[in-house]
This record gives C-alpha cells, structure tokens and sequence, in this order.
C-alpha cells in the first residue's frame, strides 16, 4: 500500500471547498494544519461522507485507488451553514437541512474531480451520506490513511477529512 | 427585466436543498412562477401535463445526476418531440468535465452551468438562452 500521492490528491478537494463555501455559503474557509486523523469518531455532530474510486496512472503504471471526503459539522455551524445556503434561520436539525452536507459534499468532489482529472486520476463518484449525532463512528475504508484538516469560517468550525488508498 | 416574471418555471433536483437554492436564486433574479420536481421521471408527466393546458412551462432548469431518469434523459425524451424540441432547457451538474459539456451541447440543451453558482451567474445563463 502506498500512499505518497496523498498530498498531491487532496489538494484539489480543498481548493474545491474554498470555491464551494464562497460561491454557495458566502463565507470564506481558512484551513488549519492537516494531521493524520488516528481514530473513527466524528470530530462534528453532523458528517456527510462521500466516497469516490478509480485509477491513477503515473509513470505509465495504473493503480485502482479508493477515496472518501468526509466534511464533519458541530450542530451550530451546521445549521448556519444551512441558513446561509438556504436563506432561512434554523435552530435545530431537521430533515429540511439533513442533504446540506452531503450538496456541499457533492460540489466539492465534482470541481475536484476535474482537477485529478488533468493529474492523472480517473473517479467515480459515490453517493453522498450523512450521519448525524454526537460523536458518531466514520467507516473508512481497510488500510486507508486519514488526514483531518480544521476550519474556520464566519459560521463556526468545521472538519475535511480525506481518506485515500491506493491499491498494490 | 426584459423576461416576464411570471414565464412558468419547473426546477428538477433529486437534492431538495439544491432546489430551494435555485428557487431563492430565480426568486432574487425577479422570477415568480416556479414549480419543482425531484427527478426527470416525475418532471417529464409535469411537463407534458401541462402543454395540454393554456400554462405550458416555458423554461426547465435541471440537475444532471438524478436517481430515476437523469437530466441528460429527460432532455433526449424532450428533443425527441417537435413539441418541446425548443423548449429552453438549463442543465446543472456538479462536474465540471469538459466532455459532459460535449454530450449536453449534442442533445439539445440550451445551456449549462456548472456546481457551485451565484445567482449573477445563474441570470447571466438565462439571458443568454433568451437573448439568442
């Protein structure tokens, strides 16, 4: 298992959020300093997990990866974040606000895409899900590295966590 | 605004908030008469409902990805027809590949516009599939 694109390929999923969040939610991310995540509790109360798969050439080898963008919200950023989208107020999760995260999930992985596209990755993009409650378990795929990054925005602090692996 | 406010509109997404974002966006841009449906497979009878009556719908804004029938189906089904050959058709997609911009040019859509977008962007789209 090697994992030495991982800095390469997350990248453009931050890039992608930056975008999302300004466009979308009219605020603007500053990103924290990324560590590796080691457990599989939530650092929010609200997660949306989107998986995504394929294959990266580089150096005329091709090699099946797999991937997951988890953006992982406290209640109280989530619901602003909502707010701000939807032009609403909230004060509690509802279902009305429950695909928030994984719509936001969803542009984030479609404009990075585009980027690993032109780096040599192929992807197909999952579903997105989301998970809710306090401190709730994020499955991961087997072997993968998981790399958490804080954030901070005028609505709260939020969590992007990437989670890649690539195939022997 | 040189459109009419009251051109009946139907947005199809599967993804309830994306479409209360573009409700509010054509809302902002001074739109009135909106309708919603969340996939192709249930925006299809809505649409041709009602071309039977006196209020056909006038411009459809429609998600790609959908479960049930996708909007680059739905569009197919409509450019299949003479009567909703023209009807003006704005996909959205949250992809940004060059090649769905291909495959959506080939079957007819009117314009496109990709994930995330302002409402600035979103009138800007319309003007130029009216103003042709």
């Amino acid at each position: 298992m090697s994992n030495s694109n991982f800095i390469e390929f997350s990248k453009p999923f931050i890039e992608a959020a930056k975008n999302v969040f300004e466009t979308m939610v009219f605020t603007k991310l500053e990103p924290g300093k990324p560590q590796v995540k080691k457990d599989s509790t939530s650092c929010g109360d609200v997660s949306a997990v989107l998986g995504l798969s394929g294959v990266v050439s580089k150096n005329g080898e091709d090699k099946n990866y797999r991937a997951m963008l988890v953006m992982s919200f406290p209640y109280e950023t989530y619901l602003k974040v909502a707010g701000a989208m939807l032009m609403e107020e909230y004060t509690e999760f509802n279902e009305e606000i429950r695909d928030v995260g994984g719509e936001i999930t969803n542009m984030i992985m479609g404009n990075a895409k585009r980027e690993l596209g032109g780096m040599g990755y192929t992807s197909n993009m999952a579903i997105p899900s989301i998970i809710e409650g306090k401190s709730h378990t994020i499955k991961y795929p087997n072997s993968s590295t998981v790399i958490l990054i804080p954030i901070k925005c005028a609505h709260g602090e939020m969590f992007i966590e990437i989670c890649y692996a690539e195939e022997d | 605004m040189a459109l009419k406010a009251n051109m009946k509109i139907l947005v199809i997404d599967d993804m309830a908030t994306m479409r209360k974002i573009i409700k509010n966006m054509l809302g902002q841009i001074g739109f009135t008469n909106i309708t919603e449906a969340d996939d192709g497979a249930t925006g299809l009878p809505m649409i041709e409902d009602a071309a039977k009556t006196d209020e056909p719908y006038e411009f459809i804004v429609s998600d790609w990805n959908m479960p049930q029938m996708t909007g680059l189906d739905l569009l197919k089904h409509l450019r299949a027809t003479d009567e909703f050959k023209a009807l003006p058709f704005l996909m959205i997609t949250a992809e940004a590949e060059q090649g769905n911009v291909v495959i959506a040019v080939k079957a007819g859509v009117s314009n496109f516009i990709v994930k995330p977008f302002s409402a600035q962007v979103l009138k800007e789209k319309i003007d130029k599939i009216f103003n042709k």
